[in-house]
């Protein structure tokens, strides 16, 4: 308790750029991994199998982020419940949780693997796949969702790991999965020949590691959370409350994956089956500098919320102030790298010429807003670090997908295929425009309650 | 909790129920403390935060936030004591405020889940009160001065929201008889007569 008291000062009084190293360095290291793990499995598909491998793997995306959606519905659900539960240190109802998780996670996992195992052909077409592309879209999705199980039992343990008081834990659980993967991918697709399906085992069998070890963590019986009989009947309650907050990120991760929907349509109608796969590899080079500024973020959010709420308005933004400058300077990076060597990024994933200058073209188009991307990201999370979820969902909604989507529709019409590539950043600009607006409002607002009740003391 | 003297008294009750008034006079009777939004100032206090923020989140989940919890995929970690002004930790504050009054001293706590945050001390009572629509919106009317019509709304809103956050923040459910020691219709012996029936049982379980 003493422990959690003395970090809680420690927000209001350290320097502000020393706590944001602190809260963000952790943060950045995790978001890295992750969009490592992606990147990694797309260079060895890449080059490994070949151009159109790549089409059929970006093709996929959309149906694995859909799976990742109702397995963190249930993971981030639970995930909250379970803090709430903890900080009452009411551990029955907490045990009652995980077991309760593992079993919606086997439900969910087992349902959604079959229903898009039995519909995948139609799905797959759908998502914008072709004669062509299909063969390496199936061969890979077949397998991952028969894994899809496991998929979800990791993501919800994992997100349980982390309010269990482990976030370390949950860290090297991702991490280890990243290492398993990189090193079965070659092992798998060189070695045995396997191609596409090499890299579908390899993540699955890496998930399967991290689950057993998970369950191994959480079977200790000294941890006051441990898998037992008894925790596993479905209780409405739990139920309920889980699917009720995980919503919200569940509607925001379906609402992403029907864009990417949307643009590999538009890819495939306008581009053909190469454009898919060098936005595939575009995405994967610039997904690296996006999950890098949110791990930034998460850092400020403690000590922006922590200052908020005390009355320091003046550490408020100087955190603020510090995050969008850092988050500028790792986006003008990615701005700087889109312009400048696309070509040798596209190089990494795949030999074939044609994709490479594809993908160099779109990329040099897709990064022109780069720059001021970090501000629109960092502000749109301060928002949410001072309780305004509402306008921060708004926030985030208008780059990812108000704009978006009427730009995607009627660009092409214009400009074919670069209109698609010029979609994205034009969504960014309008999006920046609205963030700096509402937080010009927002900052006179704050600035005069903090004066009202500084007048009233 | 070691001291074994202290006691609780916490009462669940619905919006226009009477139950803050019953809470006054049991606390006159046994002399101890008394807490409804009194501790909101408590729970500032423990967090260092304006009261201001455990006003907005008193007693309900807003809806954005119900509907839209304040978790966006991506962007936060997932762990609502990341972000201490989320509602989940504000809660948290405000509890750990409960908890310490109920350590220092006997006192009794009106509405803010004080029986499921209490439900390991030794000697607690835990007490719903509800009443007769027809005095509750009468009571509304007198305290708001509203009409009835706006009256009876208050009083189903009220519900609604004390059922949400109550059953989101403990693992019981709001209202229910089983979780509480006794549950007491107002309208059936007036505020007086119910403050008096509930002084002979919280004797009775106390054994004062």
């Amino acid at each position: 308790m003493s422990g959690k008291a003395s970090s809680t000062a420690e927000l209001g009084t350290r320097p502000v750029g020393k706590l944001l190293m602190a809260y963000a360095i952790p943060a950045v290291i995790a978001m890295t991994a992750s969009s490592l793990y992606n990147m990694i499995d797309s260079i060895f598909i890449g080059q490994g199998v070949g151009a159109m491998a790549i089409s059929g793997l970006a093709i996929t995306f959309p149906l694995m982020n859909l799976s990742a959606a109702f397995g963190s519905m249930v993971g981030v659900g639970a995930a909250t419940l379970m803090s709430v539960k903890l900080g009452q240190k009411d551990y029955q109802t907490a045990q009652n949780i995980l077991g309760n998780v593992v079993v919606l996670n086997l439900i969910l996992g087992i349902v959604f693997g079959v229903i898009a195992l039995v519909f995948l052909d139609p799905i797959l077409y759908f998502f914008g796949a072709s004669e062509t592309t299909i063969p390496y879209a199936r061969d890979y999705m077949e397998i991952i969702l028969l894994g899809n199980v496991v998929t979800h039992s990791y993501l919800g343990l994992n997100a349980l790991l982390r309010s269990a008081g482990h976030p370390q834990m949950s860290m090297y659980a991702t991490i280890l999965t990243v290492v398993i993967n990189t090193i079965l991918d070659p092992l798998f697709i060189y070695q045995f020949q396997m191609g596409i399906k090499g890299a579908a085992y390899a993540t699955v069998l890496a998930q399967i590691i991290a689950l057993v070890w998970q369950f191994v963590v959480f079977s200790n019986k000294k941890e006051a959370l441990h898998l037992k009989r008894g925790i596993y009947r479905l209780k409405k309650k739990i139920v309920f409350d889980t699917i009720a907050i995980g919503l919200s990120p569940f509607l925001m991760n379906t609402c992403a994956c029907m864009v990417v929907i949307l643009i590999n349509r538009g890819l495939a109608e306008h581009g053909g089956d190469l454009a898919i796969g060098a936005y595939g590899i575009v995405n994967r080079v610039l997904f690296l500098f996006i999950m890098i500024v949110i791990g930034i973020n998460q850092g400020m959010q403690p000590i922006a919320g922590y200052n908020y709420g005390a009355g320091h308005i003046d550490r408020v933004f100087r955190v603020l102030r510090y995050t969008i400058y850092s988050a500028t300077v790792v986006t003008t990076l990615g701005f700087l790298i889109g312009e400048c060597i696309p070509e040798l990024c596209a190089r990494a994933f795949t030999s074939d010429e044609q994709l490479i200058e594809m993908a160099a073209h779109g990329m040099r188009i897709i990064v022109i807003f780069y720059p001021i991307i970090g501000f629109q990201i960092a502000t749109t999370n301060f928002f949410q670090s001072i309780g305004h979820a509402g306008k921060s969902i708004f926030l985030s909604l208008t780059r990812q997908l108000l704009f978006l989507i009427p730009a995607l529709i009627i660009f092409p019409r214009f400009w074919q295929l670069d209109g698609i590539w010029m979609a994205m950043p034009a969504s960014d600009l309008v999006a920046c425009i609205v963030t700096a607006v509402m937080l010009v409002i927002q900052n006179k607002k704050m600035k005069q309650r903090h004066l009202a009740s500084n007048g009233q003391q | 909790m070691d001291n074994n003297k202290n006691f609780v008294l916490n009462i669940g009750r619905q919006l226009g129920s009477g139950g803050h008034a019953i809470g006054t006079i049991l606390a006159k009777e046994f002399g101890i403390k008394f807490y409804d939004k009194e501790v909101l100032d408590l729970a500032a206090q423990e967090s260092g935060f304006s009261k201001y923020f455990f006003e907005r989140d008193d007693e309900h989940r807003g809806f954005v936030k119900s509907l839209f919890n304040s978790i966006i995929p991506f962007t936060s970690s997932g762990d609502p004591y990341g972000n201490q002004l989320s509602s989940e930790s504000l809660f948290k504050f405000q509890s750990d405020a409960i908890k310490k009054a109920a350590e220092r001293e006997s006192c009794v706590f009106v509405g803010r889940c004080a029986d499921y945050v209490l439900r390991d001390h030794p000697r607690c009572v835990n007490i719903f009160i509800s009443a007769n629509m027809e005095d509750r919106v009468a009571r509304l009317m007198q305290n708001l001065q509203i009409d009835a019509q706006e009256a009876e709304k208050r009083a189903l809103e009220g519900d609604d929201k004390r059922a949400s956050y109550y059953n989101y923040y403990s693992a019981l459910t709001w209202g229910e008889a089983s979780t509480y020691h006794i549950c007491i219709n107002s309208s059936v012996l007036g505020l007086e007569g119910t403050a008096d029936f509930l002084k002979s049982f919280i004797m009775k379980k106390l054994d004062l």
